[in-house]
């Protein structure tokens, strides 16, 4: 499956990328294609581009706060989780995609 | 200013002091009444309180405010001269007789406690620290004035034998203080010394004694009475000045007793005899002085403000203290141990095994960041680029050169001679003045101290000069433009500052100057002096340097003729500032507006000191600008030779500049200098300036193996203190509030043991990681509800361009993901070991 993410924490400089770890490392053992955009201290890094987003089944995003450029993810579906829950236990995130 | 006039021998008048009819112009008042034969009473009308007019005690004592409608009468044979003699004084001389506002400060405190020391869930005492450090120590609660019960159960067998003990007594102790005086003593000394000599003179005392001694009182149940019963009168005062007072009659009664009761009285000397902690209303500072230093931990005052002489002598003695606990001796009479916290304004029961454990960490974290600040305290401020600076102290009194000189002083970069002036009854003699130099260029020795010369006018008034009242005191008539008028004084000082010339390395300093005609008499009048001292053979250094303050911002504009006729410049800022951008910093309104970071004023700054540079002069700076750490890359960049700033901040500025790179300064100055408003700067400023070489993320002072932390609350705080030690955060207990703060939004315990607790703050000076690996696991909440075993706190600088130390932070947590990271990290156990892992994983030099 071709997925996209976005993480975001409160303080932007270590729950927003253990949750890209996490998820880029599920996504690779279940067989998936994944793209994990970060917004943290550094602001928005490995950005996702509109064609990369309209390719994609599903977004994940794994974020405790509110984040930029929320429009670009209008027309796809959108699974939203706590960051915690990305990094604590990311193949239920994974389940849930599915369904 | 208003009165009106029933009769010469009585009128109104409204009380025009802003701090109320207080200890010094009260005591002018009675001096002036004195010398009438008349019976003087003066009422205040809004409380009807009367009083002896030549009594200052009494007149204090009727409490009257700024504002108070009161009246005054007249009684007796030279009645029709006395009245209108004190009607014009009430008019004319009141109004000036008051001192500058001399505020207490002691302010007490704010901001958060450390979740340590609230888990110990003990009661803690607020106040104000007045004497920096931490103390603890059984508690000694001692009360006002006490009499040994042996001589409280005196019995007076005559009364006039009781009088006359008590008049001998007087007469001595009013003699042993006149020749205290006749001493040459520091000004400090003697303003203490004038006010005891006014106490033991004053006719409400003795009036009171005789009063008590004629109902059948012995002399020291008399001396006592009257003491509690003056000091409780101006305990009551809302003045925190007049407070503070009381502890002179305190001071005064004891020395009467003692000389009436010899060895039988000792109140005066106080017997420790372990390390003790003094709790009390109030102190005297004679009782100070009689304490061993050794056992005195601690001093918890419920009254005394920062002007007081206990404190102001706790200060020079290092003794924390904490004052302005609401009913001290009450409160903490049931508690055997104490620490004092003067540092957070705090006074706790150390009854606790917590708070036992929270302050004996709290040492020794004072004690490691204090190694940390000696060792760079006598260093030379040099960037790592090698630019070295001059690093000096402000000081108003010869007293404080030699401690300046031992915080790491390389000079006094400003003397202020005011201090010798205001509040005086006259100005200080060529002699004394003489005295205090020579004092601050012996403690100085090799270094050079710069001696500005008197510096008041309108805002900083000094009565035995008679300058007028004017409206706009700060354009007026102040600094070097009274020189002309009060030539006299004026030569008086420079004679006293030339002929100690002769003892070091002196500088002489102009204030306030605005155009070269003021430069070149002033350089006329050292001259004149040199050559008058030279015909008396009176030893000097001819080569003394003649400087000038800048203040006034046209100077900025001759600097090539100024260059021409004098040695060196110091940059006042406060002033500059002030007069550059037009801004009353004490009106609310426009204060805003005042701003050294203004890129305005930075840009004047530049112009200035490129300037001085380009005529191959000395140029240093003195104003409050000067003492902030943060302003230090703008400094550095201006190329100054000197920054001075108070004694205590210099060891963090030498630490701070020895992290700074010049032409990194140097092109901070630059950006600062494009920005357009004073908030740009302040963010430019905030960021972290450091050299990477100078400041890593990581270094051995932040591994901690084997720490002992047994709760999530030590171990954050073990963690910060690491930070606070390694100079990485000058205000712990705010920052640990903001690992909190993030801690409250979730848990940072990541699972498999570990946690790491982070913020983004610019309470951080450098980006760091520092670790904890712990001997006993701790309970943290964690995602895997299992304890944790390692703490990896990631501390970020708020406003931060620092991306390369970012992205190491995203790479150490994407590797904490990681099992095989986590698992080799954990089962090190050196800090070399963990310190060499992680620089190696996360490919970052140390």
């Amino acid at each position: 499956m071709k997925i996209v993410a976005v993480t975001a924490c409160p303080t932007g400089i270590a729950h927003t990328y253990m949750a890209a770890e996490q998820l880029e490392k599920t996504a690779k053992a279940l067989g998936h294609q994944i793209k994990v955009e970060t917004q943290g201290a550094m602001g928005i890094e490995n950005e996702l581009k509109e064609s990369e987003i309209r390719q994609a089944e599903v977004a994940i995003f794994a974020v405790d706060i509110e984040i930029e450029k929320r429009e670009r993810f209008d027309s796809l579906r959108v699974v939203q989780v706590p960051v915690q829950e990305a990094i604590k236990n990311p193949i239920s995130v994974f389940k849930r995609i599915q369904g | 200013m208003s009165q009106e006039v029933c009769n010469p021998v009585e009128f109104k008048f409204v009380c025009p002091l802003p701090n109320g009819l207080h200890a010094r112009p009260a005591s002018q008042l009675a001096e002036f009444a004195g010398d009438f034969a008349s019976d003087l009473s003066l009422t205040n009308l809004r409380t009807g309180v009367s009083a002896n007019l030549k009594s200052t005690l009494a007149i204090i004592s009727a409490d009257i405010r700024s504002g108070d409608e009161c009246s005054i009468k007249v009684a007796g044979a030279d009645e029709a001269s006395a009245g209108p003699a004190l009607l014009a004084y009430v008019t004319r001389d009141l109004p000036k007789s008051d001192e500058p506002l001399v505020e207490s400060g002691a302010e007490r405190r704010s901001g958060p406690l450390p979740r340590a020391l609230l888990a110990a869930n003990v009661r803690c005492h607020f106040g104000a620290g007045v004497s920096p450090g931490i103390g603890k120590g059984t508690s000694v609660v001692i009360g006002g004035m006490s009499l040994p019960p042996e001589l409280g159960s005196e019995r007076a067998e005559d009364p006039k034998r009781e009088e006359r003990r008590i008049a001998r007594a007087m007469a001595t102790v009013r003699e042993r203080i006149k020749v205290m005086l006749s001493r040459s003593v520091s000004p400090a000394e003697a303003g203490v010394l004038k006010a005891h000599l006014a106490i033991v003179e004053d006719v409400s005392l003795s009036d009171k004694i005789a009063e008590l001694v004629a109902r059948g009182r012995s002399a020291g149940q008399a001396l006592a009475e009257s003491a509690q019963f003056f000091m409780s009168i101006l305990q009551k005062s809302e003045s925190s000045y007049i407070r503070d007072r009381a502890v002179d009659i305190q001071e005064i009664c004891h020395r009467l007793l003692e000389e009436i009761y010899a060895s039988k009285f000792t109140a005066g000397t106080l017997k420790l005899n372990e390390l003790s902690i003094i709790v009390a209303e109030t102190i005297a500072p004679q009782q100070l002085l009689g304490v061993e230093r050794k056992w005195l931990q601690g001093l918890v005052l419920e009254y005394a403000g920062r002007t007081s002489h206990a404190v102001i002598l706790a200060r020079s003695l290092g003794i924390p203290t904490v004052v302005g606990v609401k009913d001290a001796p009450v409160l903490l009479s049931g508690e055997r141990e104490l620490v004092v916290d003067a540092n957070r304004g705090l006074v706790v029961p150390n009854g606790t095994a917590a708070v036992r454990r929270f302050y004996d960490r709290e040492y020794r974290t004072l004690e490691k960041r204090n190694a940390a600040l000696t060792r760079s305290k006598f260093r030379p401020a040099i960037t790592v680029d090698g630019l070295r600076m001059e690093i000096a102290a402000n000081v108003s009194s010869a007293e404080e050169v030699a401690a300046a000189c031992a915080n790491g002083a390389e000079g006094i970069g400003l003397f202020r001679t005011e201090m010798l002036f205001i509040g005086k009854d006259r100005a200080p003699s060529e002699e004394e003045q003489f005295g205090i130099y020579k004092a601050a260029a012996q403690a100085a020795g090799q270094r050079p101290v710069i001696i500005r010369t008197i510096d008041i006018g309108g805002d900083k008034p000094v009565p035995h000069l008679n300058l007028p009242a004017e409206s706009n005191p700060f354009l007026g008539y102040r600094g070097m433009r009274i020189y002309a008028e009060h030539r006299e004084l004026f030569r008086t000082q420079l004679r006293a500052i030339l002929r100690a010339s002769a003892f070091g390395r002196l500088q002489i300093m102009a204030p306030m100057v605005s155009t070269i005609e003021e430069v070149v008499w002033l350089k006329s009048q050292v001259a004149q002096a040199q050559d008058e001292l030279r015909n008396q053979s009176i030893a000097l250094d001819p080569a003394m340097p003649v400087g000038i303050m800048i203040e006034v911002p046209s100077v900025a504009f001759i600097l090539d003729q100024l260059c021409a006729e004098i040695d060196f410049f110091s940059i006042g800022t406060n002033d500059l500032n002030q007069y550059f951008l037009a801004v009353d910093r004490d009106n609310a309104k426009v204060a805003a507006l005042s701003s050294v970071r203004h890129p305005s004023f930075v840009r004047f700054l530049k112009h200035i000191v490129d300037g001085v540079h380009a005529n191959g002069k000395w140029i240093g700076i003195c104003g409050e600008m000067a003492g902030d750490v943060r302003n230090l890359p703008i400094l550095v960049g201006l190329g100054l030779h000197e920054i001075s700033a108070s004694a205590s901040q210099l060891p963090a500025l030498k630490e701070r500049i020895s992290q700074l790179s010049a032409k990194t300064c140097e092109e901070l100055l630059t950006r600062i200098m494009a920005c357009t408003q004073a908030e740009q700067v302040n963010k430019l400023l905030a960021e972290d300036h450091s050299t990477e070489s100078s400041q890593p993320l990581l270094d051995s002072n932040l591994v901690v193996v084997g720490s002992d932390s047994e709760s999530k609350e030590e171990a954050i705080r073990e963690l910060i203190d690491s930070l606070f030690v390694a100079g990485r955060t000058e205000d712990p207990d705010q920052l640990e509030e903001v690992v909190w703060a993030r801690e409250a939004a979730y848990s940072t315990g990541l699972g498999h043991g570990f946690a790491i607790p982070h913020c983004r703050s610019d309470l951080i000076t450098a980006n760091s990681i520092a670790v904890l690996k712990l001997q006993h696991p701790i309970e943290w909440n964690s995602l895997d509800g299992k304890p944790v075993r390692m703490v990896v706190l990631l501390a970020v600088h708020e406003s931060d361009g620092n991306n390369s130390h970012m992205k190491v932070l995203a790479k150490l947590a994407r590797k904490l993901m990681n099992e095989e990271f986590r698992d080799y990290l954990m089962k090190l156990n050196d800090a070399g070991s963990i310190l060499s892992y992680l620089s190696q994983e996360l490919e970052i030099p140390l």
